[in-house]
């Protein structure tokens, strides 16, 4: 199940549309009744909408204007029409009206009773979908775990624990030709609640080390996958830090919790 | 939010006439900027902007104002519908095989900047301007390219040549300022 952080960050790339189909549903799915997750949501929405106006104005051709106008009128005329058409036919309005009344008992017992069907299938609904999403998530992440211990030119890595974690380690399997590593961390410490685990690539032609992700820890162990990996360069080590949830652009520590060499 | 927008909007959705052509009055100038940078084509731009202000008029009572201002609103009709128009016409063009056309040639438009600056009040353009002048040029990047150009997170990291975890962080980090930002010149 996704904790509300994981529901954050999913909710900050939706307002800027960067979210896969799974990912939105899954919101969709927990802000129905996550008023916090919902605020954020809506307020990731309203910062994002920053982008757009941020951009200098432009006039649009004056036709345009008539054009809208002109669409918006004519759907105002058709709904006059309709109206007038319906006044010519005062006998049909009776008719309709003493039907009207007539199952208006009915109609109201068959409301208050679909009402509730249609309440605890949403309801049915909602619970069903999250839980697909979910599982689609989990089938996509353990097909590319198979996909990368399972390949011929996988290679593995070792990452061992530092001072901070001692009895921490890791195992990455790189498989190049996908561009992508998966890495199995164990006996990793819980990370506190304010804090997030952020993995790093040290790569040979970049001076700064590169955040591949962020993770938290759950009964010791956690798996993170990185895709896009830049094998065409030389990738000379890989190492964890803890940071301030939710990562941070560069590591603000050199208290590695495991770090490996490559 | 001013009482005078709320007011407009929801006079919008019981059908008001004049308040739909004061909203576009208000906003076209901002969603027509908008469309040219997702387009990049006056005439698919002019085309989308129309059938916005017509989503805007059928769906005004949709508009909920504890969710968020009016031109967020308006704004998210009109990057939907640009982005779709943008997707469709990316595969159309697929299609026919026409790889001369480059993403990047979209946000390469010249937009110019015109006096009808009156659908946001300067000092919320101010304050705007300040946000997005915060944050790191990595991070904007990343995010403009997601919300003009409507890449996935994957498109962004192979265009960009950089690892996924890298752009989704970056991504994350970016919106969090500007949320943090809104909150505080709200």
């Amino acid at each position: 199940m996704m904790t509300h952080e994981e529901f954050d960050s999913i909710a900050a790339l939706n307002a800027v549309g960067a979210t896969t189909e799974e990912e939105a549903r899954a919101l969709d799915a927990h802000v129905a009744d996550c008023a916090d997750c919902r605020r954020a949501r809506d307020e990731y929405a309203e910062a994002a909408s920053m982008l757009a106006r941020d951009l200098a104005p432009v006039a649009p051709p004056n036709d345009v204007r008539e054009r809208v106008i002109d669409s918006v009128n004519e759907g105002e005329t058709a709904d006059v029409i309709d109206i007038g058409a319906r006044r010519m036919n005062p006998w049909w309005l009776a008719t309709a009206a003493t039907l009207f009344l007539a199952l208006w008992g009915w109609r109201e017992v068959g409301i208050r009773v679909a009402r509730e069907h249609v309440t605890n299938q949403q309801s049915e609904i909602k619970t069903l979908n999250e839980e697909r999403a979910l599982l689609q998530q989990q089938k996509e992440k353990l097909s590319l775990e198979m996909q990368a211990l399972g390949s011929a030119g996988t290679k593995t890595i070792a990452l061992s624990g530092q001072q901070a974690a001692p009895s921490a380690s890791a195992r990455v399997f790189l498989v190049p030709e996908h561009r992508r590593a998966i890495v199995f961390f164990s006996n990793l410490p819980e990370n506190p609640k304010d804090k997030s685990y952020q993995l790093w690539i040290i790569r040979a032609d970049q001076p700064k080390p590169q955040s591949a992700g962020v993770f938290d820890a759950s009964h010791g162990s956690a798996t993170i996958t990185i895709e896009n990996l830049p094998v065409e360069t030389e990738i000379k080590a890989l190492a964890v830090t803890l940071e301030p949830r939710g990562g941070v652009e560069q590591p603000t520590n050199t208290n590695f919790v495991v770090l490996g060499k490559t | 939010m001013s009482v005078e927008t709320i007011t407009l909007l929801s006079a919008v959705a019981q059908g008001d006439a004049v308040a739909f052509e004061q909203l576009y009055d208000r906003y076209s100038s901002t969603l027509y900027a908008l469309l040219l940078r997702i387009l990049g084509n006056p005439e698919d731009a002019q085309e989308v902007l129309q059938e916005s202000f017509v989503k805007v008029w059928t769906n005004a009572t949709s508009y909920d104002t504890a969710r968020g201002s009016e031109a967020a609103f308006l704004i998210s009709i009109a990057r939907s519908r640009g982005i779709d128009r943008l997707r469709s016409r990316r595969i159309r063009s697929d299609r026919e095989n026409d790889a001369g056309r480059e993403i990047s040639t979209v946000s390469s438009f010249v937009v110019k900047k015109t006096g009808a600056d009156d659908a946001i009040q300067s000092q919320e353009r101010k304050a705007v301007r300040s946000a997005l002048t915060e944050l790191p040029e990595a991070q904007r990047i990343a995010l403009e390219l997601a919300y003009f150009d409507g890449l996935s997170q994957s498109e962004i990291a192979a265009k960009l040549g950089e690892p996924l975890g890298t752009i989704k962080t970056r991504m994350q980090l970016g919106m969090k300022k500007l949320r943090e930002r809104l909150r505080n010149f709200q």
